[in-house]
């Protein structure tokens, strides 16, 4: 017989990120103010004062995905998963209003659905936040098909915010996701500011929506949409109007199709976005096999996938260094190493997007990919992985020409 | 049987036209509980830089020995990697999925049409309608004589049609061309293939009461109440039901890549499919 399918152990991680990255927790060099709020977002709690209605963390059968089929040796031993839980993922995304997170890896809109579509093969109540498709005040048929394919290292869509309105989608989904440990974000799309702001007073209030993430930035739609996330008055105005209009936390996210994203960020600080995700989709076209036309329905669609990833880093690493809000990294994640990565530049949580469609309990195992990391570093938090790539002073841009001055 | 992700080991792999292959894995659970019609999203090898699973029609499931196959054509790397795979590889496996083909117990009689690759499609219903004894015909066409589907692997009590573009084997033509002369002796028809086939077949099946003259008939009273269209009750009084295919991301629902047109706005290949009743297609959308 040949061997088992691989499955990643804690011991496995050890060993690679041993081979993979010289430690570097113990020497910290000095941190720019900057870093350091973004750390702070991560707040480590004493275990004791938790016990009681602290991080909300769910026990059920299938606590440890990641030993699915691993031999008995290779598991960790009682010792070791008490030196796990010991070990404090949560984040809090939203310092001001509240959004504890049980954990960094969240799983990105677009992909999972409203959370159910997964449910009978995800523990969806494992992972640390679910951002739900884009909803708009409306319904919405969507672009017309195809509307997914495959690129090297990637895909491109184009669903172009089908969605069945903000009302049936409160109507339906607001009871589950009540009765859900996992936060939902609620990722919000529109044509106008005055969209945005209807679908965002409707959503206030409604029980089981732990926050908003407005959605300025998708490239699929005609109108609306990424025009908001290409000009820093348009997603100051869209930030701020949303910000009048609701207590939620929230959450804005870019759009990596501009020259220089962080004018753009600053804008949405400015105007009291609790968090930055980024990034959304990048533009893109495929052709299709006759070569007569584009492949999709809509001609573009965006790209994700590890072939984004460095893009979505750099981007990162420009945003943490002129904003102090935290930052949720997006864009290819696929492993740990990725994470670490996105960490490592200034991001304090992530979302896995493209992933989950070839590896459904992906997110579930990062989360406990984290922790077994954390304790082979001998850290508490992850705390002191967020932000070791970023420079001392502030490091040159990557547009010339295109300097931000404030 | 819900959907889960199962470890298939591959037992056998054989070539059985150019390009053409079947595969056969061991997977007890997806042979238990699957359903004529229904699919599975197969991962490929992560080292090859393919961020997609391929979704594959059950082609045929033997709860007895615990075999599912799979037949596919090499079109692209996935499929090419899968022609790769050796005995004893384990493949990872998401399925069942989607909704089946829905057979009236009172159809006595089932018309399978196919093109091309959509024999994978409906292969595995004719296994089910010979074990529920009822009588079957399969078209099928294929661009020519080199393409044909082999008859040695469809069961011996299917009536087996053939059609060649070239004329190279069978009725010169389109398989469509054959379904008139069938259309009276069928109880139901059951179709897998491509979007242009499908979308004859739609309109032939429309205009097939008129041209019989077949009688509404059914209950006086309560006749006025239909059942939902799309729904399961729906779908078994459906003339014609197609296996649809679209290029799919997530295969459960989730990221709304798969969809084609329906009368009623955008519906799911891998959710409300991949079989539709044709009713349920705006096929004026399909080119």
């Amino acid at each position: 017989m040949k061997a088992r399918k691989r499955v990643v152990t804690s011991a496995d991680v050890r060993a690679g990120a041993k081979a993979a990255k010289p430690a570097r927790g113990a020497d910290k060099p000095k941190r720019t103010p900057t870093v350091r709020t973004i750390r702070s977002a991560i707040v480590a709690v004493d275990r004791s004062a938790r016990s009681g209605s602290g991080r909300p963390r769910v026990e059920t059968g299938r606590t440890a995905v990641a030993d699915r089929g691993t031999p008995l040796a290779a598991r960790p031993t009682l010792a070791e998963r008490e030196a796990l839980d010991r070990i404090d993922l949560s984040v809090e995304l939203a310092p001001q209003r509240g959004l504890r997170l049980p954990n960094p890896i969240m799983v990105a809109s677009g992909t999972f659905g409203y959370g159910v579509e997964y449910g009978e093969v995800v523990d969806v109540q494992r992972l640390g936040a679910i951002c739900c498709k884009g909803t708009t005040l409306r319904p919405r048929a969507g672009n017309p098909p195809p509307r997914v394919t495959e690129t090297p290292g990637g895909m491109l869509n184009s669903i172009g915010l089908q969605n069945p309105g903000v009302d049936a989608v409160i109507e339906k989904y607001g009871p589950v996701w009540q009765g859900w440990k996992v936060p939902v974000i609620v990722n919000v799309a529109g044509e106008s500011i005055e969209d945005y702001v209807e679908v965002v007073r409707r959503l206030d209030g409604v029980p089981g929506v732990a926050g908003i993430e407005l959605n300025i930035s998708c490239p699929n739609v005609g109108k609306g949409g990424l025009q908001f996330a290409i000009d820093r008055d348009a997603a100051r105005a869209v930030t701020a109007a949303v910000r009048r209009a609701t207590d939620l936390p929230l959450l804005v996210k870019l759009s990596p199709n501009v020259a220089d994203v962080r004018p753009i960020a600053r804008a949405i600080e400015e105007a009291g976005a609790d968090a930055i995700t980024a990034i959304n989709t990048l533009s893109g076209l495929a052709v299709s096999a006759d070569r007569t036309r584009a492949f999709l329905g809509n001609t573009y669609g965006g790209l994700s996938g590890p072939a984004i990833k460095p893009v979505a880093l750099r981007i990162v690493y420009e945003v943490a260094q002129v904003v102090s809000i935290p930052i949720v990294g997006i864009g290819g994640v696929t492993s740990l190493a990725d994470v670490l990565d996105f960490m490592a530049c200034g991001a304090v949580a992530v979302q896995v997007g493209t992933a989950i469609f070839a590896d459904p309990e992906l997110p579930v195992r990062l989360g406990d990919e984290l922790r077994a990391e954390c304790l082979r570093r001998g850290l508490s938090s992850y705390a002191p992985l967020v932000g070791t790539a970023l420079p001392k002073r502030a490091g040159a841009p990557s547009v010339k020409g295109a300097e931000y001055r404030p | 049987m819900t959907m889960r992700l199962v470890s298939a080991e591959l037992v056998e792999t054989r070539q059985i036209l150019p390009g053409q292959w079947i595969q056969s894995f061991h997977a007890p659970e997806l042979a238990a509980g699957s359903r004529a019609g229904q699919f599975v999203h197969v991962r490929t090898g992560d080292y090859s830089g393919l961020v997609l699973r391929r979704p594959f029609s059950i082609n045929t499931a033997d709860p007895a020995t615990g075999i599912v196959t799979l037949h596919f054509r090499t079109v692209g790397r996935g499929t090419e990697w899968l022609t790769r795979a050796r005995e004893g590889d384990r493949l990872d496996m998401l399925g069942p999925l989607g909704r089946p083909f829905e057979v009236d117990p009172r159809s006595r009689h089932l018309l399978l049409i196919a093109g091309g690759m959509g024999m994978a499609g409906i292969r595995m219903l004719a296994d089910e309608a010979v074990q529920g004894g009822r009588q079957i015909v399969i078209l099928f066409g294929a661009q020519r004589a080199s393409h044909v589907y082999p008859s040695s692997l469809l069961p011996d009590e299917v009536e087996y049609v053939v059609a060649t573009d070239d004329g190279s084997l069978g009725h010169h033509g389109f398989v469509t061309e054959l379904v008139p002369g069938y259309e009276a002796w069928a109880d139901q028809a059951f179709a897998c293939g491509p979007h242009a086939m499908l979308k004859r077949l739609a309109a032939l099946a429309a205009g097939r009461r008129d041209r019989l003259g077949v009688a509404k008939l059914g209950r006086k009273k309560g006749g006025g109440r239909q059942d939902p269209m799309g729904s399961t009750a729906a779908r078994r009084k459906a003339f014609l039901q197609v296996s649809m295919e679209q290029t799919m991301g997530c295969a459960v629902g989730a990221c709304l890549g798969c969809t084609v047109i329906g009368v009623d706005g955008p519906l799911r290949v891998c959710r409300e499919g991949p079989v539709f009743a044709a009713e349920e297609i705006a096929w004026e959308s399909i080119a």
